[in-house]
């Protein structure tokens, strides 16, 4: 199986970070940025990943907005959105608008894993 | 002001409105006397006022009654008489149209003619002829008169000047008072008037007025002009006694006196008798003597002092019924208001509560993140000197971390109280659902669950996932608290028309009454010293689960005995509300 390509998008860069390195232990090209003009910037140079995990609440354009535009930029890129602030109303908002799963923070490393490629195989 | 305020709140009737200081229970008290005193007056003073017209109204015609009554018996009395003169009159004058001086003046005649008009005239003492110079020639009765010189006699000047005469009474020669009854006529041979007369007792009199006697008569008796009695009078003497009159009759007139004597009115009737010197005087009692007026009096008191007891009674109990009523609804406007006050507080706890699972869970996600890589950096290299050790206080920090995601996770939940998909759901069919999950718990406790659900129970309409987290939290604090050998009641059952419920009771240690007011508030725990540590929200969500779905749950516990849940929910009714559109 290809390792896939994980884009990590949360303001909390210390926890982006640290779970881009337990990633990449595991076999994934995994690289974390603070936001969403960091995030546009990553897909602009071509680092394309398969999957992105992003943070809903986040300072400036918050998780949704970035949803729509890494969809925008490329609507096969699964996005599963990672965050501390979980409410029902944003995980169906953010299905409508193509999102693959929602999964609310601290998260087992392994039921992550399971999820990113389950999105990765889309 | 303050002062009239102040007297207003000790007076019983506006101390239910203004004692606000009051307890409620006397303010309840003081609202049922308020109450009970304003509708009293209302009723009352109407039927009061109303029965005191009536009472003086119907006085008034009575004593109208007795007026008539009075001048109708005085008529009579007089009439009476009136007739016994008028046919006395008569036979006289027959008798001196048909004799002469010369024929009367024989004794044997006279007596013949005596005997014939005492059959017919009764009283009549005596009968006697009266020559013109006033010797009495011939006397027929009881005295010795024969003789008798009336010349200067008052009623033998009166006989002479008229055809017939009554006189008034007096005693004359035989000291007995009488009265005469007297005609004239002219002797054509002497051409000298002469005179014959009928003397008739007094005791005639007393009869004739005797005959008047009624109920409320008081005196009856005849007096002249000059105030003597012609009769005998039951309050003022015998004749010829002296009697005061202050007013006296024109010709025929009957002329009425009312006087009060007391608090009874007194009526005097006055009349002359026609061509006599007599007055008729009439003493009578007022309508307030008489035993119709008593009887109207005591069935007018009875009828009053019935309504008085019927109205009262009535007022009694309206003004308690209406009190209660207001006691009712003060205390379901105040369970409301708690209520409300209670979800409202449960609310901003929740809001609180999201709030701090939002913010712990990043800084937690990074504690998990880092131990995580600690615990991957350690796992790679093996020959890192406290490599167990560092795994274990690693591993010890996630489960921690789980433990701390827990909590956040279930804070949320509450603060979302989960959303809602309601569907038609069969009650017994959740409570089985919940129970397969517990079953297993319980037996290894040795736990008997006893079922008695009531088949065809009504659906309601409710969450099915949040329905089996309401009887999951129930029936798993029911477990946790018996421990071990013990019975678990469940009991399902239509309550009414229009509610269903479930009871689940547990034979566990009971709770304590000031645990048990809490026992709904969210972080209450009671399981804060043992193994399975609560969050103390379970029975919160619980609560804002049966509330949101229209339900209502109640506990009752007693310490020794066990717990009892008790939740009701609406049946679902056809049309009541539109289906969800995402019921099943």
């Amino acid at each position: 199986m290809t390792a896939h390509r994980i884009l990590i998008v949360d303001d909390e860069l210390d926890f982006g970070t640290t779970l881009a390195e337990r990633l990449e232990l595991r076999g994934y090209a995994a690289k974390a940025v603070s936001g969403a003009q960091e995030a546009m910037g990553a897909l602009a140079d071509n680092w394309r990943p398969d999957v992105v995990l992003l943070d809903l609440m986040m300072p400036g354009v918050d998780g949704l907005a970035t949803l729509d535009l890494i969809k925008q930029h490329d609507p096969k890129i699964q996005v599963i959105i990672l965050t501390g602030h979980g409410s029902t109303e944003s995980g169906i908002l953010g299905m409508q608008r193509g999102l693959f799963d929602y999964i609310m923070k601290p998260v087992d490393i392994g039921e992550l894993i399971a999820r990113i490629n389950e999105a990765g195989a889309q | 002001m303050s002062k009239n305020r102040s007297s207003k709140r000790n007076c019983p009737i506006f101390c239910g409105l203004y004692g606000k200081d009051l307890s409620p229970q006397a303010r309840y008290r003081c609202m049922c006397n308020s109450l009970f005193i304003v509708m009293l007056a209302i009723t009352l003073i109407p039927l009061s006022i109303t029965s005191g017209l009536n009472f003086f109204q119907y006085q008034q015609l009575v004593r109208e009654d007795s007026r008539a009554n009075a001048r109708w018996n005085a008529e009579s009395a007089r009439a009476t008489i009136n007739a016994y003169l008028e046919k006395l009159e008569a036979a006289i004058t027959v008798v001196i149209d048909t004799y002469s001086f010369e024929d009367l003046s024989d004794p044997k005649k006279l007596e013949q003619l005596f005997r014939q008009l005492k059959k017919e005239h009764q009283g009549l003492v005596d009968l006697s002829v009266v020559g013109a110079d006033g010797i009495q020639t011939a006397y027929v009765g009881p005295y010795r008169l024969v003789g008798k010189d009336y010349s200067d006699s008052l009623w033998f000047h009166k006989a002479l000047s008229r055809r017939i005469y009554v006189s008034e009474v007096f005693t004359g020669f035989r000291n007995v008072p009488h009265f005469v009854v007297a005609a004239s006529k002219k002797d054509p041979s002497s051409d000298r008037y002469w005179v014959i007369r009928a003397s008739i007792d007094t005791e005639t009199l007393d009869r004739f007025l005797a005959l008047a006697d009624t109920e409320a008569l008081e005196d009856i008796f005849l007096i002249n002009d000059s105030g003597i009695l012609q009769s005998g009078s039951r309050y003022h003497g015998d004749a010829m006694e002296s009697f005061q009159l202050t007013r006296k009759p024109k010709q025929s007139d009957v002329l009425i006196f009312e006087e009060m004597r007391g608090s009874s009115s007194f009526y005097r009737a006055v009349s002359r008798i026609p061509n006599t010197p007599w007055l008729l005087v009439l003493d009578q009692q007022g309508a307030e003597a008489r035993k119709i007026w008593h009887i109207f009096k005591g069935r007018l008191q009875l009828t009053l002092g019935l309504c008085f007891l019927a109205s009262g009674g009535m007022v009694f109990w309206l003004s308690r019924f209406l009190a209660g009523k207001f006691r009712e609804a003060d205390e379901t406007r105040d369970s409301i208001l708690s209520e409300t006050e209670h979800s409202n507080k449960l609310a901003s706890i929740g809001r609180l509560a999201a709030g701090v699972a939002h913010e712990i869970n990043n800084p937690l996600a990074i504690i998990a993140e880092k131990a995580g890589l600690m615990q991957d950096l350690v796992g790679l290299e093996q020959d890192f000197r406290h490599r167990e050790k560092f795994l274990d206080q690693l591993a010890s920090l996630q489960n921690a971390v789980v433990r701390a995601r827990t909590i956040t996770h279930r804070l949320l939940g509450f603060a979302r109280r989960m959303e809602t998909s309601l569907t038609l759901v069969q009650l017994n069919a959740i409570i089985t659902e919940v129970l397969s999950f517990l079953e297993k718990d319980a037996a290894y406790r040795n736990i008997h669950i006893i079922l008695q659900l009531q088949e065809n129970l009504p659906v309601i309409r409710a969450d099915h996932g949040q329905l089996q987290q309401v009887f999951l939290n129930v029936i798993n604090n029911a477990i946790d608290a018996i421990r071990g050998d013990g019975e678990i009641h469940i009991t399902s059952r239509r309550e009414n028309q229009k509610t269903v419920m479930v009871a689940i009771s547990d034979t566990g240690p009971g709770i304590a009454p000031d645990v048990l007011k809490h026992i709904f508030d969210p972080f209450f725990t009671t399981k804060g010293n043992e193994e399975k540590k609560g969050t103390g929200l379970g029975l919160s969500i619980t609560y804002g689960i049966v509330q949101k779905m229209g339900g209502k749950i109640e506990v009752s516990s007693e310490i020794g005995v066990g717990t009892t849940f008790i939740i009701t929910f609406p049946v679902y009714k056809e049309g009541s509300e539109e289906e969800s559109n995402d019921s099943a």
